[in-house]
């Protein structure tokens, strides 16, 4: 039933990489950060290993995009260190950042392959022309991403789904180590989200490290492998979903009570317990009584879902 | 038909109009996907005032407006990065103060209100060769620096923050553009004068945007437009007895018009082609 009425099916990972071991990719140190002397961002300490795939959680405004921004060398950093590590083979990492969707100018003259070729203006040399082969890396990349038809078309003239896969293949073109998406899903319906999220899976597993913001805790967040929370101007808790999404620590981070189900490895956040609870009743056995909106308890847990008509 | 080809004065006019129609559209294409159609208007403005500075303090005009403008472009910059001004504001404060120490040393002294209608209005007949030769300095100028910087002033147009993220200088970048653009205000002030000089940094560019959704062919197309109304401009200029930037500029809006026209019709006609391939296919599946 649950899963039913979220058609977004869970990305299936491998096991989580042991951070431990996992060779690094970024560290971020104490780091605290902000624009114009304001501070958005304290004291965050994290790591991001190859192989990750991590959500960054939190209200507006909490430094989602700030953090993102951070790990670019984008923002004004008050205190404390970002290092990406070399790889074996003393190669510095490369980075792809796909922006918001909502930042882009639809109404700019250009074309999916001339915003696919921004990614490679450093290859692209002294010439402001595509080479054959520049052109050849552009069809190689679309033609992954199932866009290759569009490679002339206007960005004006896109889908929701084409244009993020348009963004995604300009960060993709330069082989990234790790991909860093602002908002991948918002504003897109169901089917793109489900379609991107998917996309982004295949993606993780053949090897990019990723870190995307989300607002949309059940059908993206809870999916993913690790979750960094971020609120009150600082990173609450990170961990895998079952540790970050309780109802202590979204309380923390929204300033709201959220009531969170657990079924198996799924967890649901009901972010309006009060009048949500009433609508959720059916999905509760007769036998079970719901659980009541104050209830932040591992009780939850133990509430069975009835399977759906 | 060829009687202006008759006067040097005129071949020189010609010319000089059709290097500013080049120059003025193919900046302005960038002032105007970038929203800065105002600087252009401010900044040919604030030069006005550099001109006035050099004329009475006995400079060479270009040295003076050179200075006054690389002055008036820092000084926007610098203003609006505090937060409490924005962009526009910056602009205003600044180029309208540039404008007005311009007027103020005119009003005193008097005796140039003939300069002052040229700087204003342009005076396209009294270019000599040495202008002429300035002029087509600045168009290499920008065409060597739009070739070197294109990738580059692309990307941070489309999006300046994302444009940095992938690395590119996007400070430098931004400081070559303004140099530019104040270098192609300056070398266009005498032709189209302060007042008319905006609408030449705007029209071509956006008459092009109605007829491509492509940056080259909209660059390409403004070029065009821009280089063909200057032509066409300064000679008819000759025929009608009228101000040479005055009729550049009515030319291309004449052009604008014509294009606008066009776009709107196209798309009109996309529109019932697509209503009618939806009632075919309504149709079929009625039928099937």
């Amino acid at each position: 039933m649950v899963e039913r009425s979220n058609p977004t099916r869970p990305i299936h990972h491998g096991p989580p990489p042991d951070r431990a071991r996992a060779e690094a990719l970024v560290s971020v140190n104490a780091l605290s950060i902000g624009y114009e002397g304001t501070l958005v961002l304290r004291d965050a300490t994290f790591r991001v290993s190859r192989g990750e795939f991590i959500g960054v959680v939190g209200p507006s405004g909490s430094g989602k995009t700030s953090l993102l921004r951070a790990i670019l060398g984008q923002i004004d950093r008050f205190a404390g260190d970002v290092t990406l590590h070399r790889a074996a083979d003393d190669r510095a990492p490369r980075i792809g950042y796909v922006p918001q969707v909502e930042t882009v100018d639809w109404n700019f003259p250009i074309t999916v392959e001339q915003v696919v070729l921004q990614g490679r203006w450093r290859e692209m040399g002294w010439r402001p022309w595509a080479r054959v082969h520049d052109k050849k890396l552009v069809a190689q990349v679309l033609d992954r991403l199932g866009i290759g038809d569009l490679r002339t078309r206007s960005i004006r003239a896109l889908s929701g789904g084409q244009q993020q896969r348009t963004f995604l293949a300009r960060a993709l073109i330069g082989d990234p180590d790790l991909l860093l998406l602002d908002e991948p899903t918002s504003g897109v319906d169901i089917k793109t989200r489900h379609e991107i999220i998917h996309l982004l899976g295949e993606l993780n597993r053949s090897g990019t490290s990723i870190m995307l913001t989300t607002h949309d805790l059940n059908a993206v967040a809870t999916h993913l492998p690790r979750l960094i929370a971020l609120g009150e101007g600082q990173i609450i808790s990170d961990g895998a979903p079952e540790k970050v999404l309780t109802p202590e620590t979204l309380r923390q981070v929204y300033g709201a009570e959220m009531l969170v189900l657990r079924t198996g490895h799924r967890v649901y956040v009901v972010d309006h317990p009060d009048d949500d609870l009433e609508s959720l009743g059916p999905l509760f056995g007769d036998e079970e009584a719901a659980p009541s909106p104050d209830s932040d308890s591992p009780s939850i847990e133990s509430v069975s879902l009835r399977d759906g008509p | 038909m060829f009687e202006p080809f008759d006067f040097e004065f005129m071949v020189r006019a010609m010319v000089a109009s059709s290097i500013v129609g080049a120059l003025t559209a193919a900046v302005g294409v960038f002032v105007v996907l970038r929203r800065l159609s105002y600087i252009g208007h401010g900044l040919a403005h604030s030069i006005f005032g550099g001109a006035v500075v050099s004329f009475v303090a006995g400079i060479n005009f270009y040295v003076g407006a050179t200075v006054w403008g690389a002055v008036s472009v820092f000084l926007i910059n610098g203003a609006s990065k505090r937060r409490q001004i924005s962009g526009d504001a910056a602009v205003g404060i600044i180029t309208t103060s540039a404008f007005a120490v311009g007027v103020l040393l005119i009003s005193r002294g008097g005796r140039f209100t003939r300069n002052f209608e040229a700087a204003l209005f342009g005076e396209i007949l009294g270019i000599s060769n040495t202008d002429l030769a300035i002029t087509a300095a600045v168009l290499l100028l920008v065409f060597v620096t739009l070739f070197v910087f294109w990738k580059q002033l692309v990307f941070t147009t489309f999006d300046h923050d994302v444009a940095s993220a992938y690395g590119v200088p996007v400070r430098t970048v931004e400081g070559v553009f303004s140099l530019l653009l104040a270098a192609t205000v300056i070398a266009s002030l005498q032709v189209l004068g302060v007042t008319l000089l905006a609408a030449a940094l705007v029209i071509p560019p956006v008459t092009a945007r109605l007829l491509t959704d492509s940056f080259s062919r909209m660059f390409v197309i403004a070029l065009a437009v821009g280089t063909l109304t200057g032509f066409f401009g300064a000679y008819l200029s000759w025929f009608v007895d009228s101000s040479s930037g005055a009729t550049i500029v009515l030319l291309q809006a004449a052009v604008f018009v014509v294009a606008l026209s066009y776009a709107t019709a196209r798309s009109r006609l996309l529109r019932r082609g697509a209503r009618q391939t939806e009632r075919i296919a309504g149709l079929e599946r009625a039928v099937y």
